[in-house]
């Protein structure tokens, strides 16, 4: 495996952009991935994660900007780069009809150099399913398939687009331990999701991506020490306690309320919440589900977007 | 190579696999054939016309004649040679004996065990026509048997004469008209799948492999080419094991223009794909254009007979002239276009199709 020379990177975006008639899908994007990195594009659906990832893959032109990957300019060089890079798209429905080995061992006749199918399916958990015909997989079984014929050629690079959307939580973590091994083993990832706590456990960098740009980008502790140095107090949401009243109390520094729960972002959590329950014993309230919790990249993505990412 | 081989083997597994596919390809044309087999067949107890004519006009002659009406299997159309040649070409008649000048004389002669050569009889038939040649030849048999009254040497023999229908039994020109519409169908319906492939990004994932875009369609057009060949075994067999229709023609020439035929649909196939969105869109775009063609191309309906705007597309379509090549090197029918002409046709149409798919085919 030839790898990137003394940490110059792997994947090098400058200014990319790609318009789809009205729709700016992604609107002058600059990142780089650094050899055997985790990085993550973390964004809601429709960010331009998608689009941005198609584009280093060679499968869509971009309308501008540089694009390098393992040193080879995508836009000429796209041929060159398919054997050296593994892919699992967002919706892996293959082959309905063929079953695992089959389908295993037909990507492996795309590729002039690949892993025998025995060691793919005994890696990825597959070896109860290798005669199933894949339209009966599960969906985590699916998705260890698509990563498995993302990996048939023993690529360099991996690109995993939502790889976990619609697993249950078992079936995500199994895949977690996965892409940490793809890492293990010297590979580079990049990765697109929407999950936080797949961002924070797998990725080492991640850019955050809303409407086609990235909006901020660094490790997990970069993005929350940069904009929260407070720890949060949050309760299920009190009709009766305005946002005015819960700004006022001491040491609060900000305050995010849904109609669902109260964040109250503090300096000092014991003056915070002395307050507050003080406040809510004269009004004859209780505030339920009390927690103190260090700030998240939901809080993150909530106060660069003003809006929550979920699902 | 190995991509293209395995791929194409994919597809093929993918195809067996899928009951709906392979009941469409394979089991509706038999359905048909046998269907209409046995429709225009009529079970085997039915009359056989004959064409009767008496040159000879003595009693002799009119007693054979009453021999052959007693015998209860066929009926007799008294006629000129000329005027039963007609109607036999046209099919009103599948058979004719001409009863020669002089043939109560040799008759008298025989019998009374002076004469030299038996008379004879001259029997048409069609040999195109295996199943009704034979049924007129055991008429005949039987009827100079009781003629011959067993004696040797017989008195009349039987004389064989062949012409060449124009107008071939129903089911020796419905087998070839159904190999060609199967042939149709399998490259139309190649659309589906390309499109569902699309739907379901299986193009845009093998588009992220080194995989070739020749590779992928050349491995499509063996897997149709395979199955086309695959139906033209089946429908042929059953049509000549079943209803003993009978291959004149070349086999090579079958097989070249099922070749042609397939890829010219499966240019067309892929037209559709590139304006399909949706796989129910594909499937609504091949069902609009095969069943006009299955109605135009001569298979249900004589195209002399169709109106005028009919007969304009009849003569575009490309499912009439590998019909009528199929018929025509098959079973040698009456043709609507000299061969060379099906096979221009055959090819324009590939090439043209093949253009427009390359300009406006999508892959995602």
């Amino acid at each position: 495996m030839t790898v990137a020379i003394g940490g110059s990177p792997v994947i090098r975006v400058r200014g990319l952009t790609k318009r789809y008639g009205d729709v700016q899908a992604v609107a002058g994007v600059d990142f780089d991935v650094a050899p055997r990195e985790i990085f993550g594009l973390l964004g809601p659906n429709g960010a331009g994660k998608t689009t941005t990832v198609e584009i280093l893959e060679g499968l869509r032109a971009p309308d501008g900007g540089e694009v390098s990957v393992l040193g080879v300019d995508v836009s000429r060089g796209a041929d060159a780069l398919k054997p050296r890079i593994g892919v699992s798209l967002q919706t892996a429905a293959l082959y309905p009809k063929l079953t695992v080995t089959e389908v295993i061992d037909l990507f492996r006749s795309f590729y002039a150099r690949s892993r025998p199918a025995a060691e793919l399916i005994e890696a990825l958990d597959l070896g109860e399913r290798r005669n199933a015909q894949t339209r009966v997989l599960s969906g985590g079984q699916r998705q260890r398939l698509a990563v498995a014929l993302a990996l048939v050629n023993d690529p360099e690079l991996v690109f995993l687009d939502e790889p976990t959307t619609g697993l249950d939580p078992a079936a995500r973590r199994s895949l977690w331990d996965l892409v940490l091994g793809l890492k293990a083993s010297g590979r580079t990832v990049l990765l697109t999701t929407h999950y936080m706590e797949e961002a924070e456990v797998l990725c080492d960098r991640l850019a955050i991506m809303d409407h086609g740009r990235i909006l901020e980008m660094g490790t997990v502790d970069e993005l929350i020490s940069k904009r929260f140095h407070e720890r949060a107090v949050r309760f299920d949401r009190l009709e009766e306690l305005s946002v005015d009243e819960l700004q006022a109390l001491p040491e609060v520094v900000s305050v995010k309320a849904d109609a669902r729960e109260v964040l109250l972002y503090t300096r000092d959590v014991a003056a915070t919440i002395g307050a507050l329950l003080d406040l809510t014993e004269q009004r004859g309230l209780e505030p339920k589900n009390l927690a103190i919790r260090r700030a998240t990249l939901e809080d993150v993505f909530l106060d660069l977007t003003g809006r929550a990412l979920r699902d | 190579m190995t991509a293209l081989f395995a791929l194409t083997v994919a597809n093929i597994k993918s195809y067996v696999r899928d009951r709906a596919a392979l009941f469409w390809t394979l089991a509706f044309p038999l359905i048909f054939i046998f269907m209409f087999g046995f429709i225009f067949q009529g079970g085997g107890g039915s009359e056989l016309n004959l064409g009767w004519v008496d040159a000879d006009g003595t009693p002799a002659s009119t007693q054979l004649r009453d021999a052959f009406t007693a015998s209860g299997a066929v009926k007799l159309v008294e006629t000129s040679e000329d005027d039963a040649l007609a109607q036999m070409r046209n099919g009103k008649v599948d058979s004719i004996i001409v009863v020669q000048k002089g043939y109560g004389a040799t008759v008298a002669a025989g019998a009374a065990g002076t004469g030299g050569a038996p008379a004879a009889i001259t029997v048409y038939t069609d040999p195109s026509r295996s199943n009704l040649t034979a049924s007129v030849y055991q008429v005949v048999g039987s009827v100079l048997g009781v003629v011959n009254l067993g004696g040797r040497p017989p008195i009349v023999v039987p004389e064989a004469k062949t012409i060449q229908t124009e107008n071939l039994n129903f089911i020796s020109y419905f087998v070839p008209s159904m190999l060609g519409l199967s042939v149709m169908q399998v490259g139309i319906f190649a659309a589906i799948p390309l499109v569902a492939d699309r739907e379901k990004l299986i193009l845009k994932r093998l588009a992220a492999t080194p995989l070739r875009r020749w590779q992928l369609v050349g491995s499509n057009v063996l897997m149709r080419l395979l199955i086309a060949l695959v139906q033209a075994v089946i429908i042929v067999g059953v049509g000549v094991l079943a209803f003993g229709v009978h291959i004149t023609g070349s086999l090579p020439l079958v097989v070249g223009f099922v070749a042609l035929g397939s890829m010219a649909f499966l240019a067309l196939g892929y037209v559709v794909a590139s304006f399909a969105g949706t796989e129910d869109s594909a499937n609504g775009m091949t069902s609009v254009i095969q069943f006009p063609m299955m109605f135009l191309s001569g298979t249900f309906f004589p195209i002399d007979q169709m109106p005028d705007v009919l007969r304009t597309i009849a003569r575009i379509i490309p499912l009439t002239y590998l019909s009528d090549a199929l018929r025509q090197v098959m079973v040698g029918g009456a043709a609507f276009a000299p061969l060379w002409l099906c096979a221009v046709v055959l090819v324009g149409w590939l090439v043209a199709c093949f253009g427009v798919a390359a300009v406006k085919f999508r892959w995602q």
